[in-house]
């Protein structure tokens, strides 16, 4: 199969060329953006990411608090999904039986299909009453929190969390785990120093993926969080800022102030830059993932 | 086993060609301003009206009529600027801001109706008697300098006070009305609601809560409208005859807009508000039709 025509090199060809183009598409898009916003860049320089001030009106463009909220709703989430993704996939590798183990997988794969507004509405009729009455003893403003969004984007993120830590833990050898029975460990402790060991590159893939899928998803964070600018925290550590109002890059976008923006090229090229900052989140998170993904398949394939 | 490969191969080629030729061609065309469907965006409020008239155009003439409120008023008009839409909605009249971001289209604004900006309270702090605000204690709310019910003669309770969106057609007006000019607004940060489902929704599940909102959503079960005392002491409340009046002060006519004179399909649509009908459904919403308004 080596002729110069044969049908499969035109497939070849083909698979080349859509590949191709969805990585042109990509670098086509961060390419727009960042020319878009040189703006701001130019007028901000390092600003646009230290500044804790958001005034369109007097073309104050200081993104830290939208980062900030970005950050620490994405990481609320990963601390719920987290336990719960990976707690469910030792359950269905390990316990569960092979038949069973797809059935519970393909359900929780499901949970992924489900669009993000109907989370986002549910959001707004279950989970902000109950964070609202759950504190407030610690007088509340409103149930709009990024504690409030961080919950609803872990369960938002565990079907993904669940169901990479399951192909991680599946790609453990079952010798592996053979030969620990052999040498006398129970099944707790071969989950424990055999196959989390093994599969943990695979699992912090899993999680780095989660994380980026958490940090772009907008409507259903828009409808929770509050959307209230400038609320960078008085102390970093304190757990007071995660019962208030806040706003994410990927909210702000959401909202309106896009449309204001338009027309007016400073503001319309400081939106932009917000879309540049999300978007290398994002992929970049994506591809340290993958990155340590397609790493981790090698070495647990080497026996 | 090898005939199969082949046909394989002729059936993606010309299969993944076409679609190729599709996704060119398809970009090339820009949506004309005549096409099968009509595209309407904008104000949430102007919405209520105008996607019952679209459904009722849609069963009598079989058109297809897509209405979305993406973005609010600003995003009517700006999706109408861009040519993306045949008619936008906006709650608030065009500004020369507005026309100068938008120089290659012909803005037309048709008047189909008025409506009021109501502020509005939850349950809470209505049932505990606060019935009315002035314009220096919104001012003071707005500006962060009152936190408290109690400086209003309500309960001890902080006030959760919700911002429209800047942009949208409620805010503007609420803005103007308060500082008479929206450039005079102070920059402030509070946490911001979107359309008025979204506003009624926080307002009405959070004790202390305060917003703006289109008057005609102000229910008086789940979300309750204050009356606006004015300096001379008067309290006007937000009721038809003050809005026709435009006694109760934050009165705002409500638009379509076209780029151009209405023409084709948006003529009908347009002549279609205007008709008895039409002006019933504008009614039907709480706002006031043509006819209501004393000129």
């Amino acid at each position: 199969m080596k002729t110069r025509y044969s049908p499969r090199s035109y497939i070849e060809l083909w698979s080349w060329l859509f590949a191709a183009l969805t990585l042109f598409v990509l670098l086509a898009g961060a390419v727009l953006l960042l020319k878009d916003s040189v703006l701001v860049w130019k007028h901000e320089g390092t600003e646009i990411l230290t500044g804790k001030e958001w005034f369109y009106r007097s073309e104050t463009f200081g993104a830290a608090a939208m980062i900030y909220g970005t950050l620490i709703v994405a990481v609320l989430a990963l601390l719920i999904a987290a336990p719960l993704g990976i707690g469910a996939a030792i359950c269905t590798v390990e316990y569960l039986p092979a038949r069973w183990r797809m059935v519970i997988k393909t359900m929780i794969e499901m949970l992924a299909g489900i669009p993000s507004v109907v989370y986002g509405l549910l959001g707004i009729l279950i989970l902000r009453n109950w964070i609202y009455q759950l504190f407030e003893d610690f007088e509340i403003l409103s149930g709009d929190t990024l504690l409030t969004a961080g919950i609803l984007l872990g369960v938002m993120i565990l079907p993904t969390v669940m169901t990479l830590a399951d192909d991680a833990l599946s790609g453990v050898a079952r010798a592996q785990r053979i030969a620990a029975r052999g040498l006398g460990l129970n099944a707790t402790d071969t989950i424990f120093s055999v196959s989390l060991p093994q599969a943990l590159p695979g699992l912090i893939a899993a999680l780095l993926l989660a994380l980026g899928r958490a940090m772009g998803e907008t409507i259903a964070v828009f409808l929770v969080i509050g959307r209230q600018d400038n609320q960078w925290p008085g102390e970093l550590f304190s757990l007071r800022p995660l019962v208030e109002s806040g706003q994410t890059l990927s909210s702000k976008l959401g909202g309106a102030e896009i449309n204001i923006a338009y027309g007016q090229p400073l503001h319309w090229s400081a939106m932009v830059g917000l879309s540049f900052l999300l978007l290398l989140l994002v992929v970049g998170l994506t591809l340290l993932g993958l990155w340590i993904r397609e790493h981790s398949k090698h070495t647990s394939y080497d026996k | 086993m090898k005939r199969t490969t082949v046909f394989l191969n002729i059936f993606l080629n010309v299969f993944l060609s076409s679609l190729l030729v599709l996704l060119l061609h398809s970009c090339g065309d820009a949506p004309s301003q005549q096409g099968q469907v009509l595209k309407i965006n904008g104000s949430t409020t102007v919405n209520l009206a105008v996607a019952e008239a679209a459904e009722v155009m849609r069963q009598q003439t079989g058109k297809t009529i897509h209405v979305d409120t993406q973005g609010g008023s600003s995003g009517g008009i700006s999706m109408l600027g861009e040519g993306l839409v045949h008619l936008g909605m906006s709650s608030k009249p065009l500004t020369q801001k507005d026309r100068e971001a938008f120089p290659q289209c012909d803005f037309h604004q048709i008047h189909i109706g008025d409506d009021a900006v109501a502020l509005i309270v939850s349950k809470d702090i209505w049932q505990a008697g606060v019935r009315s605000i002035t314009k220096r204690e919104m001012q003071a709310i707005y500006e962060g300098r009152i936190k408290n019910w109690q400086k209003l003669g309500g309960p001890d309770q902080r006030i959760a006070f919700f911002n429209k969106e800047p942009g949208r057609g409620t805010w503007e007006v609420f803005a103007k009305w308060l500082y008479g000019s929206i450039d005079a607004v102070p920059q402030v940060s509070f946490p911001e609601v979107g359309g008025n489902e979204e506003t009624r929704n926080k307002v009405a599940s959070t004790r202390g809560a305060l917003s703006q909102l289109s008057s005609s959503w102000a229910d008086s079960k789940t979300v309750f409208p204050l009356s606006i005392e004015n300096d001379a002491g008067e309290i006007i409340r937000a009721s038809a005859e003050n809005i026709a009046s435009y006694r109760y002060p934050m009165s705002r006519p409500l638009y379509l807009l076209s780029d151009g004179e209405p023409q084709g399909d948006v003529k009908e649509f347009v002549s279609f508000m205007f008709s008895d009908k039409g002006q019933n459904l504008v009614r039907k919403h709480g706002y006031l039709a043509l006819a209501d308004l004393s000129k």
